[in-house]
């Protein structure tokens, strides 16, 4: 792909980004076995002396302490409510917070501006004690009716993650320091609901009169200093309720060309980058004063077909594709092994995962169920985003496959903007994507497979997959709940209203003068707890 | 001449007029409907027609095209779709990224062209004519994103300078000229190429002309031929040529600004498209189209100035 795609950035609106949306969140509890991917090693602190690896030496005019980080998207806005783009919350994660906040380490809740909440018997009211003497970067005091305000806007307004609060009937300052929500169904994802990332972040109530696209208004670790269209600085805040980070700020460059971004940070101009390629992943593991994170992502890749009409509103023709695909090779062409092959998915480290895999390679067998079904010499178009190489690639494996089976697949790469137009309208054979960001269950399954959710774009619809989703997203007890998505997942599988391919892991590359940088599973970028040394 | 100016302008105006409108035009045609992208996943049809009323997209396409055409006469361009930001304002936050790269391309290029133009235009079919002529090949052929990459890679870790963006004049001016110099670099190369080309062949044809013989006949020196009877009269196309080069880099050099993650106005206009953010296209469209004719009236004016036969009907 040419340099002047990748650049170009995902759309702003996008599948990808909005599925952060529906996805950076996390699960209450019982991610432990989530791992959250390689550290920093202690090497890292020795090397750092090395006078190549240290930020100030290095041109840029960044002041002693300030971490550069390369983003390889723009974003489009700074309103945490409005805005859906993944790169804006790369941001935005460092300028506010949220409820409660999903840990480092599995992804469990932690206190954030709430320090507890309780949940009532039936699970319809939920009372969050806030945390005191939390200031916002305007100097204002942070209260119970900040809260209500930035949940009720996203609400009333309804602003990108209104989807989130469709059970909740009101949100309330109980007190001055006491926020109630009460919901019209037990929601077990509530916490991820409204902490699962930073488009749930809490904005003063003050803060009405403000263009929030273009200020930032938080009680997060750094404040927003200013924007241009080349980048975003951020200043470490004097009075953040936690521990002031050790930097005294963040710099970020929008770089949408990778080799400018590793060249960058092997000269030591850039401290961190999320733009690398996965080709590049093997060279930068030996790249002296380059550290590579990589860790199991729980994003996915997934193919779908138009299932309103033939052929593939029969699934014995879905089946059969099924069959045809290797998905090892798609992995490998797709992200140069920076995956994991997946039937399901939810990645293998999940607690939510199941170890389902009931399709192996049987292209004799492929054959034969499409000549039961009458579509032998089968000829079908995949429409891809050109914005997203992942899916190019794989698009271009599975058609070299699936012409072994007889079957024949023209790749139709087209501009995200009209991927999205013709998505929404089910102008397709069938397409293919990715879905970003997810944790919960609800996230994976519950908006893409449901008769009548907003992403079923393929027209799946199965009354019993229904019952079972609309059972678990208000079921309490975990185990249970896990039970039920597993019995849902099974049949979505069986019944290929997805066909899965893989989990790609997120890859970000960071100077070895930083250090407390962790990459995480949800792609949140953090930088409050980073220290840089010379 | 002021009745030449006027004319000139009356014309510079209806053309604008017609950009408008086939701006405006083309922007129907495009495929993609600009609410369901800036919607995205969250798209439902009352959330769909919410967002048309508020962009004035379910008006009728005249109304709507008057609507915009009135408030773009007062500097108003609209609201962008995708960051929410007034057009105008975004379109000015990078005009100085883009300004500062075309004239720093605009001098590497002339810094190249008229010496290298000139020196082999003096020796047709000598050695220097033939380096200058493989050089200038090997600049139109070598693609940008390419040579900027290489300049990343291997002149900017051993110059020091960043491998991208831009730092403000006003600023820093001595981060200024580092940010620029890589990228202003490989946009002049390719247009100091193009127009090496150009002066040789503007000077060769001015050089065969009958007044330079006179000159010479006269018994002039050397210098004086090449720098009053030839130079003078290549000067022209020349000024042209140079014109429409600045008007180009002015509407924003693309591919060479995302190589360098550059701010300017062309990385501006493709995300524009990409996002389908119609009021920004239109805006950075409109204004492109601005810059052409203001450039060009502004080299016909020269002309006036260099060669006083024009103007004086």
């Amino acid at each position: 792909m040419s340099p002047l795609n990748r650049a170009a950035t995902r759309p702003p609106t996008t599948h990808r980004a909005s599925v952060l949306v529906a996805g950076a969140t996390a699960l209450a509890l019982t991610l432990a076995a989530c791992s959250s991917g390689e550290g920093v090693d202690a090497e890292g602190l020795e090397e750092a002396t090395d006078p190549s690896a240290s930020a100030e030496d290095s041109g840029g005019g960044a002041p002693a302490g300030t971490l550069v980080a390369a983003l390889a998207n723009t974003p489009d806005q700074f309103d945490p409510h409005a805005t859906t783009s993944q790169a804006s919350f790369q941001v935005l994660e460092n300028v506010y917070d949220t409820l409660v906040v999903p840990s480092a380490e599995d992804l469990s809740f932690e206190p954030s501006l709430a320090t507890e909440w309780t949940t009532s018997e039936d699970g319809l009211e939920w009372v969050f004690t806030l945390r005191e003497g939390v200031t916002f970067h305007d100097g204002s005091t942070f209260d119970a009716e900040d809260v209500a305000y930035s949940l009720n806007r996203i609400i009333d307004e309804e602003l990108a993650n209104a989807f989130r609060f469709g059970n909740v009937t009101s949100v309330e300052a109980t007190g001055d320091l006491e926020v109630t929500i009460t919901v019209s169904a037990p929601t077990p994802n509530l916490l991820a609901n409204v902490g699962g990332f930073k488009g749930m972040a809490i904005v003063p109530s003050e803060s009405a009169g403000l263009d929030l696209a273009t200020q930032a208004v938080g009680t997060g670790p750094f404040e927003l200093v200013s924007t241009s269209a080349g980048g975003v600085e951020l200043a470490a805040f004097d009075d953040y309720w936690g521990e002031r980070p050790s930097i005294s700020g963040v710099e970020y460059r929008y770089v949408g060309e990778s080799a400018a971004a590793l060249t960058g940070l092997e000269n030591g101009d850039i401290d961190w980058t999320d733009n690398v390629p996965a080709q590049s992943i093997e060279t930068l593991a030996d790249t002296e004063g380059v550290e590579l994170g990589q860790t199991g992502g729980s994003d996915y890749y997934y193919m779908a077909f138009n299932q309103t009409q033939p052929p593939f509103d029969d699934v014995e023709v879905r089946r059969a594709v099924a069959l045809a695909i290797d998905r090892e090779e798609i992995t490998e062409a797709a992200t140069f092994g920076a995956g994991t092959v997946n039937q399901t998915a939810i990645p293998s480290e999940s607690f939510w995962a199941n170890d389902y895999a009931p399709f192996e390679l049987d292209p004799p067998q492929a054959e034969q169920l499409l000549a039961d079904a009458g579509a032998e010499g089968l000829e079908f178009s995949l429409m891809v985003p050109d914005s997203d190489e992942p899916a190019v690639a794989s698009a271009q494996v599975v058609a070299s496959q699936l012409a072994d089976v007889g079957v024949t697949m023209n790749v139709d790469t087209v501009e995200t903007g009209v991927f999205l137009d013709r998505q929404g309208q089910g102008d397709f054979d069938a397409f293919s994507w990715a879905w970003v960001g997810n944790i919960d269950p609800f996230d994976f399954y519950q908006a893409q497979h449901l008769s009548d959710a907003s992403s079923n774009f393929q027209g799946y619809s199965n009354p019993e997959v229904d019952d079972l989703l609309t059972q678990a997203a208000e079921e309490t007890d975990q185990d249970a709940r896990k039970d039920l998505y597993a019995q849902a997942e099974q049949i979505i599988v069986d019944e290929v209203s997805y066909l899965f391919y893989f989990n790609p892991d997120v890859v970000e590359a960071w100077s070895s003068s930083v250090s407390g940088y962790n990459a995480r599973p949800d792609s949140a970028v953090n930088f409050e707890t980073v220290t840089l040394t010379d | 001449m002021t009745t030449y100016v006027a004319s000139r302008l009356a014309q510079a105006g209806v053309v604008l007029a017609g950009v408008a409108v086939l701006v405006f035009s083309l922007m129907q045609l495009v495929p993609g409907d600009p609410v369901r992208i800036a919607l995205g996943t969250r798209y439902t049809d009352e959330a769909g027609a919410a967002l048309r009323e508020r962009a004035g997209l379910d008006q009728p396409v005249l109304v709507q095209f008057f609507t915009w055409a009135g408030s773009a006469l007062t500097g108003d361009l609209g609201v962008s779709f995708r960051s929410g930001e007034p057009v105008t304002g975004l379109i000015v936050e990078r005009l100085p990224a883009t300004i500062s790269l075309a004239v720093v391309s605009i001098l590497v290029a002339l810094l190249i062209a008229v010496p290298l133009g000139t020196v082999s235009a003096l020796r047709p079919r000598s050695v220097v004519d033939g380096v200058a002529t493989v050089f200038s090949q090997a600049g139109i052929s070598i693609p940008d994103f390419w040579m900027g990459i290489m300049l990343i890679v291997f002149v900017a870790p051993l110059l020091a300078l960043p491998t991208g963006g831009y730092t403000p004049l006003t600023e820093d001016p001595a981060a200024w000229a580092r940010s620029v110099v890589l990228p202003a670099i490989t946009v002049g190369v390719t247009s100091g190429s193009i127009l090496t080309r150009f002066v040789r062949s503007a000077l060769l044809e001015a050089a065969d002309s009958e007044h330079v013989r006179t000159a010479r006949s006269k018994g002039l020196g050397h210098g004086t031929v090449l720098g009053w009877h030839v130079m003078r009269n290549a000067l022209l196309p020349f000024v042209t040529v140079v014109g429409v080069q600045l008007a180009y880099l002015l509407s924003g050099v693309v591919v060479v600004e995302i190589v360098f993650s550059y701010p300017g106005l062309g990385e501006l206009a493709l995300q524009a498209v990409q996002s389908r953010d119609f009021p920004l296209l239109q805006g950075a469209i409109l204004l492109f189209a601005l810059v052409f004719l203001v450039i060009n009236l502004v080299v016909d004016l020269s002309y006036a100035a260099l060669d006083p036969r024009v103007g004086t009907r």
